[in-house]
């Protein structure tokens, strides 16, 4: 199923590509205009806003990436395939799972794509490889993290354009953290609501590691904060499978 | 036996009754219009809806309590055939493979007889994306033989299919239930259920109104049709007429049907009382007893492209 998962955004680059170059866009329209708001006060020690950037970059395309896996759970309910599936003696929750794990694989190749493409640009990763294989494999979870809550989505409505519309919410999450600009130069609501939002803490882990260096605090944000995520999302997407099967 | 079933399941308007069983290397047809509960009923059989009252079994499993042994034994090919377009035949047979726990390295050869079979081995690393309906359909058909069922349900197998490739996946299932295989499909097509099927359920509104071999089913029936057409004017003096024959019987619009108990020697004593009443015959037609007309004995009406 995992397989599958890949096969399907592998074969349908049109699909994929909006997550793979919006995140690229932000980053040099962030650097062209943005380039000398490193210099403000509490604005976090950077060679360039391209450093700065890449996190949210990374963050960006994964969070959107995690909708096609989402949509295409709810196409194959849609279309009939998740039956063939069902009829099937093959387990409940490998279905989910190989799904999930499809979008792992996807956040990782993601994650590192948006390493290596923003390097000849003068990105430097102060934690060094091993800060590249944390950030790969944050990617993966932030991934699955997400690609729960498209899943539960999916499972829930078995709509393709109910999993679309979550889009703007992911936005909206993604907008209200620190992915764009540092919470330190934040202010008023805007800053409570990215002190309350869990994104602000992944994006500050995995940047932590490309302009600080490789940190257990780093390390542990980048990591443990997808995982956090990750078990309340898959936890939900099992609850709408169990429904699901439930209503049969 | 391969199949018992007695079901009922209520979901909001859906109402479904069902009694049938069917025995070891028996292909058995549900035929009825959209809407029937065919599809529904084939649906509780493959485990895929929950039956709200009653019990079936499927290969002697239970389809509530065993499930998964029920999914083991049988080769289910959906109405929908829904196929992953982006992935090949080859791969959806892979997949098909691991999703009953068995390795593809295992079944390779076996993937390569059923594509074979079905006549796909030069289509098999395209896309499904790129095949024809009834490519798909033969497809559908092999990944529901993977893992070698001793019951396969085929969900209208040939609905919207050319006639072609109609006749060639009825070779195919011909050629399954030599093998062994117990068959139950459904179809709309009464001449499907007259070619494949040993026995015949007629489904109506969820409930099954007839069942038996479609010769037995025919010869219930009895009596040949005779259809007439008259003038407009004429309709309601020929139905008196007619009906001194025999049971009047349901015939496409504009014409008019009975039943003749005397059988094919009365037809001249129809023309001519029809004559003599002032409706003369615009056109006949004899008909022996098809299974269109165990159909709309049953059910009070035709079947849309019946004899199609």
């Amino acid at each position: 199923m995992s397989k599958r998962s890949i096969l399907a955004i592998v074969r349908q680059p049109a699909l994929v590509l909006p997550s793979l170059i919006f995140p690229l866009f932000f980053a040099a329209l962030g650097t062209s205009s943005f380039g000398r708001a490193t210099a403000l006060p509490g604005f976090p020690q950077v060679d360039s806003f391209l450093d700065f950037s890449l996190a949210g970059s990374v963050v960006q395309g994964v969070l959107f990436g995690s909708v096609t896996g989402g949509t295409a759970l709810a196409t194959d309910i849609e279309l009939g395939f998740f039956d063939r599936l069902l009829a099937t003696p093959t387990s409940r929750v490998s279905i989910l799972l190989g799904r999930l794990a499809g979008a792992a694989a996807f956040g990782a190749a993601q994650a590192l794509f948006f390493t290596v493409v923003l390097l000849p640009f003068g990105v430097s990763i102060k934690a060094g490889v091993a800060g590249v294989a944390v950030i790969v494999v944050s990617g993966a979870l932030t991934a699955m993290a997400i690609g729960g809550f498209t899943a539960a989505m999916a499972l829930r409505t078995g709509s393709s354009e109910a999993v679309q519309g979550s889009f703007p919410l992911l936005f909206i999450a993604l907008f209200f953290s620190s992915a764009f600009f540092p919470r330190q130069n934040m202010d008023g609501a805007y800053k409570a609501v990215a002190d309350a939002n869990p994104i602000s803490y992944l994006v500050e882990g995995i940047r932590g590691l490309t302009i600080e260096g490789f940190t257990a605090a780093n390390v542990a944000k980048a990591l443990l904060v997808p995982v956090g995520i990750g078990v309340a999302s898959v936890a939900l997407a099992l609850r709408a499978l169990r429904s699901r099967l439930a209503a049969r | 036996m391969s199949l018992h079933v007695d079901i009922s399941l209520r979901l909001g308007t859906l109402d479904i009754e069902a009694t049938l069983d069917v025995q070891p290397g028996e292909v058995v047809a549900l035929l009825g219009p959209n809407g029937a509960g065919k599809s529904t009923t084939v649906r509780m059989l493959t485990t895929l809806l929950r039956p709200t009252a009653g019990r079936a079994t499927v290969a002697g499993f239970d389809v509530a309590t065993q499930a998964n042994d029920v999914r083991r034994s049988i080769g289910v090919a959906l109405q929908d055939a829904a196929i992953d377009p982006l992935m090949t035949g080859r791969e959806l047979l892979d997949l098909q493979a691991v999703l009953y726990g068995i390795a593809p390295s295992a079944v390779r050869t076996r993937g390569d007889e059923l594509l074979e079979r079905v006549g796909l081995t030069a289509a098999a690393d395209r896309r499904v994306g790129t095949y024809s309906g009834g490519m798909r359909r033969r497809l559908d058909l092999a990944l529901s033989l993977i893992h070698q069922p001793t019951v396969l349900f085929l969900d209208e197998p040939t609905t919207g299919l050319d006639p072609m490739s109609r006749i060639t996946l009825w070779e195919e299932v011909r050629r399954l239930n030599r093998e062994g295989t117990t068959v139950l499909l459904t179809t709309q097509y009464l001449e499907e259920a007259d070619q494949l099927a040993d026995r015949v359920a007629i489904i109506d509104h969820g409930r099954i109104v007839r069942e038996g071999t479609p010769t037995a089913l025919k010869a219930e029936v009895g009596a040949p049709t005779l259809q007439v057409s008259v003038a407009a004017d004429h309709v309601e003096t020929a139905r008196d007429v007619l009906a001194r024959f025999g049971e009047l019987r349901p015939t496409p619009e504009g014409t008019l049907g009975v039943g003749l108990s005397g059988g094919a020697t009365v037809v001249t004593d129809v023309v001519r009382a029809l004559d003599d009443a002032g409706a003369p015959v615009h056109h006949l037609e004899l008909n022996e007893p098809s299974l269109d007309d165990v159909f709309a004995e049953a059910t009070g009406y035709r079947l849309e492209g019946a004899g199609s």
